[in-house]
Parts: C-alpha cells; structure tokens; sequence
C-alpha cells in the first residue's frame, strides 16, 4: 500500500466528495441530516436519558449502580452495532486520506464484511451469554423514605414498562413532561424507547429490500434475454400483489417479533430497486469497461459488483432513503392497526393509536407527540432522499 | 394495438399464477387455523367432543386434505370466479364483496375528482409562478403534506372534531346516522356527505401532494421547451401558450396516474376505514386477516392482484394513446 501514499491532492476529487458537496450546499439538507443523528443518538443512549433506575445510588452506606447492572441484551446489542458503525464511518474517512481510490471499493468492501460479522457474532454472543436482570426495586420510594442517599437518575426518571395507575391518563405536567398513558407510564420516556423500533426497522428493512433488489436486478439487466423476461415475471407479481395487505396478512398470521417486521417490509419492497438495476445494468454492460473486465477474463462476481455495480448504484441510494422514511411509516401503521411489537416494548404508532379512548375522549398529548415524532423523522429522511437526488444528478450541478 | 394488447394480457397469465401460488402459500404455511381460532381457549366441551366438532369443521372447509389438493381445488373454482364461502360470516365471499365495494368507491371517488380538480389548476399556476414566492410556500406545504402519517391525521381529526373533549361537529365513525335510511333523499345525501367529510380529507391529502408535485414538474419541463417558445414568439397570449401549449403535453404522466390508481381505489385503504370504522373493502380485509378468514383473505389478495395489473396495462395503453410519439410495436 505504501507506494500509493502520496500527496492527497494528487487524487483529485472523488465522486462521492462532489456530491457530499453539492448536498452540503443546501442547509436544509444538512439539518435533516443532524436531526437524524440526533435521533441516533437518543435511540442509542435511550437507556441512560429515560430510566427509574438510578445511575448511582448508595444504599447501606454502600454505592451501587443499577442502570448498568439493568442493561438488557438488546441493550448491549445496540451498544455493540453504534460502536461498530461508529468504527466504520471514521475508518470511511481514513481511507478517503490514506488510500489509492483505485482500491478504495475493495478495502470499504473488505471492511463493512468484518464490521458486519463482528455485529453479527457479537449480538449471538451476547443473547447467549448477557445475564437477564430484572430489578423491581422502586429506587425512589427508598430514596423518598430516607433508606438511600446520594441517587443520580436519569433525565427523565421514568421507566417504559413501570405501570402506576394513580396517574394514569395525565396532561402534560412538570413532573410528566409529555404527559402519561392508560397504564401511568410516561409518555416521554416511551417516546424516547419507541425511536428504537423505529429507526432500527427502517434501517434493517431497507438493508434487505437493497441486498434483495441490486443482486435480482443485476443478474437480470447482466443477461437479459430469457434471465431476464422470467425474472421480470417474478417481479411483477410481486409488485402486482398489494403491498400492504400482503404485509398485514403475514405479519398477523406469523408471530409478533420485530426481525419478523423487518424481515417482511424487507422482501415486499425490493422490486423498485431491482427495476432501477436492472434499468442500470442494461446500459452499462455494452460499456467499454466492462468488455474490458469480460475479456480480462474476471470472474462473474467480480464484473457484477466490482465493476458494474458503483457505476449504477446512485438510483438505489436515492430509493434507500426514501425507503428508509416508507419503513418506518408502514412499522407506525402496522403497531397502529394493533400488528406491531408485543407491548410493554414501546413504539410510536402503538402509542399514537392511545389517544382516541372507546368512550369518545380525546387524551390529546397521547396521539399529538408520537404522531409528530414519526412525522418529523419521515420527513428528514424524506428530504435527505431529495437532496440526494438533486446532488447526485449531474445534469443539475452543470447548470 | 391489438396485437400489444393480446400479447400483454397473455403474459398476465403466468404472472397472475405466480400471484395465487404466494397468496395460498402464505394462508397455508402460517402457523394456525381458522378452526382452532374460532374454537378458541375457555369453552364448555370436553375433549372427545371437542375434537369431533374439529374434525368435522376441517372437513367442512376442506382444511383435512394435503395442500397441493386444496390449492388445485381453490384454482378451479377461482377459475369459475367461485371465491368460496367465508369462513366468518358464513356467506359467498363475492356476495360481501358486492356488498363493501359501492361504499368504498363512493368514498374514493370522491377523493379522487377532488385531488384532481385542486391539483391540476394549482400545477399549473404553481409552475408558472416558479421561483416566486407561492412556489416555494406550496412546496414546502406540499412536502410536510406528503410526509404526514394518515393514521395520525385520522386520529387528531377524530379526537379533536368528534369527541366530547374539544369540539362535537362530526360523527366519528360509520357512514351514516341513526335512522338515515328513513330520511328523504337530500337529508340523507346531507347526512352521508356529513359523515365523509373527515375520511375524505384524509384520503386526499397524500394524493393531492403527489399529484401536484408531478403537475407542476411536467409544466417546468414544458414551458422550456422550444415549441413553446415558438408560440411565443409567434405572439399567442400567455394563457393560450400555457393551456393550450404546455398544459396539453404536461398531463401525459398524469394521466398514466390515473390508470394505475384505479387499483387502489377498489381495494380501499385499510388505515383510513379502520380509523372511521368505514365498512369497505379496507376494512373487509382487515377483519378477514385478524379472524383468519382463508377464503376471504384469497379473495382479497388475489382481486387486487388482478386489478393491479390490469392498472399497469390500462396505465401503458393510456399513455400511448395521449402520446402518439411512444408506439407499442417497439415496446413489451
């Protein structure tokens, strides 16, 4: 590696800097983007702004702390998958100083492999290894009878799943911020616990509607002919059949899990991309550069996603985006129509289908704030899904 | 023409197989039967009788025999339009369907002649006044208007104008009220368009961003073009080069919306009739998956398959009709 380590000015520009420029441009675009962030990182640390534990608490003259030891595994998981991804967006930006670009694809190739195993075995070790806990001490009675001392909560020191039905169905108040719902819980720390479901199902659906949609459309615009007209069969039966009552059909009918949301909103919505690389791959493959790698004698594997594939990929990151704001919009209506994550486990449109009660009164902060949650995080992805298109566009940057 | 036509609706017919193959599929792989869902936990039988009564419903539905022999008997009376009974309601799944399908396109084509009626001027308008301030103010509403969830505008709607908490100006489900069939016609249009007025709302605001947006794009796109230039150097008034120029060529695409919404306005939007308790087609689906109603939910899945396609093809042929540069030879 060491003979491509010159000077970085020597590369020029790459294509991804043009079009992060180009996005940069607009500031709407870049407060989309932080607000996603943000989102990220409330969904990550959700156990640490929003828990009745304590961070610290000295009980018997002895300190204890009961958030960490509280920590679920799907808490370590989360940990584990934002450290690694953290990992890797620094890693991005190394080899945008550090290497070639002419092997930059097969290093980030090489990397995202190892980042994506490590997750992948870290989060089986940790289901088969992390103690389950399940604390039921009510820190803040001790604390209020004087039997503790010293206690740091939470921001917001409610817990998801702790029911209390003297204050149910409460307005928004100074001890609860956004309120509480029919069983007492506070409706901001649910709120705040809910982003989970959400930004996890839009990522993970669209991770495997893309994977689906680039590997059908690339075997099919690669081959055409006979390939082609049965694959083009296939998808068209999965586009003619309705999306979302095939999505509701089977996620009533299999059990309630989240993987099992992800896993149907991703293998019901991979045709768009399919068509779009299918669309791609027609065009390029009568391309000089791929008749290169052909008579080169490369393999099939190689042509398709080394060579062909960054070369047709922009419409799909388009898609992506914009399928990233349709899952979670289909995850809320799903968990509205009462088909979502089992309860206690929090998530937006099972909080927002609250707030009409059956005797007509309307609890007004139960469907306004999840409701505008999922509004406001659609909506960024939705204009991050524009504003790339726009910057990815080349006949705009001319003008 | 016909032989476009012939050749596509051929090539339907694998598809459409394809299409019944997942839709029995899914029904039948699920965990659960609609037998013992319907037997439930908690009743007074005991054992052997509870297990007589379950063979004899299995063999009633024919739930007894091996899955490829159910699905080869389902296609042959699907292939008579024989959708079965539902295993609900205990009626000819088509006679229910009869029943909900008016009520649903009442309701849709309402929405629809509003979407296009709002839409197509304000395209326009928005497109000629590009960059001005209006442009910008729609795009910006238009855009929050395409991102909001419909189930929470359903549901702020319903909680804040139908409800004993704020104000009580509509009724917050069905379609009508008591006694509305006893009414003469105009109190009864009166009453029905009353108990509309909140489902359509909520059915035309997604559809009226969307149709704007692709209006308003088509005109752009036209009104730099050289013919229109032409037509104004050829000194046409603006309005004769906007309506009778660049109007024309700009509806194209939408009309290729309408074709292929027709679909969607058949089966109904399971969200919205769910919220205004509508007795649809949305919400006939919606009971038939949560009861398991096999023959239903086949029903279901398979007609709005059938209509999607056909949407597709009404979509392409609409399109080369109003645009005679696109030829079918060349096309498929």
């Amino acid at each position: 590696m060491s003979k491509h380590v010159q000077g970085k000015s020597n590369w020029g520009t790459s294509y991804g800097e043009l079009v992060w420029r180009e996005f940069a441009k607009s500031r709407l675009n870049k407060i989309c983007l932080v607000f996603i962030v943000f989102l990220f990182v409330v969904a990550i640390f959700a156990p640490f702004l929003a828990n009745d534990k304590p961070f610290v608490i000295r009980i018997d003259g002895q300190l204890h702390f009961p958030i960490f030891r509280n920590l679920q595994p799907s808490d370590y998981c989360v940990f584990l998958a934002a450290i690694i991804g953290y990992v890797q967006l620094l890693l991005i930006r190394r080899n945008h100083r550090h290497i070639d670009p002419s092997v930059r694809g097969t290093a980030l190739w090489r990397q995202i492999c190892i980042s994506s195993s490590i997750i992948f075995i870290g989060i089986i070790l940790i289901f088969v290894f992390a103690p389950r806990r399940l604390d039921a001490t009510d820190y803040k009675s001790m604390v209020a009878s004087g039997r503790a001392a010293d206690a740091v909560f939470a921001p917001i020191p409610y817990g998801y799943g702790r029911t209390d039905l003297k204050l149910r169905e409460q307005p928004p108040s100074r001890e609860h911020w956004l309120g509480t719902d029919d069983t007492g819980s506070d409706v901001l720390c649910r709120l705040i616990h809910g982003s989970r479901i959400s930004l996890s199902v839009g990522f993970v659906a669209v991770g495997i509607s893309s994977v689906i949609g680039i590997f059908v459309g690339a075997i099919l615009g690669y081959f055409g002919g006979k390939v082609d007209f049965v694959g083009m069969r296939i998808v068209e039966m999965m586009m003619a059949i309705p999306v979302f009552f095939l999505i509701i059909t089977i996620v009533a009918f299999f059990p309630r899990s989240l993987l099992n949301i992800m896993v149907i909103i991703g293998i019901t919505s991979w045709t768009g991309d399919a068509r779009f690389i299918r669309a791609e791959f027609f065009k390029l493959r009568k391309q000089d550069f791929v008749q290169a790698a052909l008579s080169l004698g490369l393999p099939l594997r190689s042509i398709l996603f080394r060579h062909m594939l960054p070369n047709g990929i922009a419409p799909v990151l388009v898609n992506a985006t914009f399928g990233i704001a349709g899952a979670i919009f289909i995850e809320a209506a799903l968990s509205f129509l009462g088909f979502g994550v089992a309860p206690p486990t929090p998530s937006w449109g099972q909080m927002l289908s609250l707030g009409v009660v059956t005797t007509g009164r309307f609890l007004w902060w139960l469907s306004l704030f999840p409701g505008l949650a999922i509004f406001f995080t659609v909506m960024a992805y939705n204009l991050v899904g524009e504003g790339l298109r726009d910057s990815l566009d080349p006949k705009l940057r001319i003008q | 023409m016909t032989t476009y036509i012939v050749r596509r609706l051929l090539l339907m017919i694998p598809t459409l197989f394809g299409i019944t193959v997942i839709v029995f599929a899914i029904s039948r792989i699920a965990p659960g039967d609609p037998v013992s869902l319907s037997m439930g936990p908690g009743g007074q039988m005991d054992a052997e009788r509870a297990a007589d009564v379950r063979k004899a419903r299995m063999e009633l539905y024919g739930l007894d025999k091996p899955v490829h022999i159910q699905y080869a008997k389902w296609l042959g009376r699907l292939a008579r339009l024989d959708f079965g009974d539902s295993i609900k309601h205990h009626r000819p799944v088509i006679e229910l369907i009869k029943e909900r399908l008016p009520i649903t396109l009442t309701l849709n084509l309402l929405a629809f002649v509003i979407i296009y009626t709002v839409s197509l001027p304000l395209g326009v308008l928005v497109a000629v006044w590009h960059k001005r301030f209006f442009d910008r103010a729609s795009s910006v509403v238009l855009f929050m208007l395409w991102s909001l969830p419909v189930m929470w505008v359903g549901q702020m709607l319903i909680g804040y104008f139908c409800g004993p908490t704020f104000k009580n100006w509509f009724p917050p489900a069905g379609l009508s009220g008591n006694y509305a069939d006893q009414l003469p016609f105009f109190p009864w249009l009166a009453d029905r368009l009353w108990h509309l007025v909140l489902p359509v709302l909520c059915l035309t605001y997604t559809g009226f961003a969307y149709l704007t947006k692709q209006v308003r794009a088509g005109m752009l796109d036209n009104l730099q073009a050289d013919y229109v230039r032409t037509a104004r150097a050829k000194g046409l008034s603006n309005w004769v080069v906007i309506f009778r120029h660049a109007f024309r060529n700009s509806i194209i695409p939408v009309i290729t919306i309408m074709a292929t919404l027709l679909p969607a306005m058949l089966g109904g939007s399971v969200i919205i009739e769910k919220i205004f308790s509508i007795p649809g087609m949305g919400l006939l689906a919606f009971e038939a998956v949560t009861t398991r109603d096999y023959n239903m939910v086949m029903a279901v899945a398979t007609i709005g398959g059938v209509l999607n396609l056909f949407g597709l093809l009404l979509g392409d042929i609409a399109y080369a009709i109003a645009d005679p540069r696109i030829s079918f030879e060349s096309a498929v």
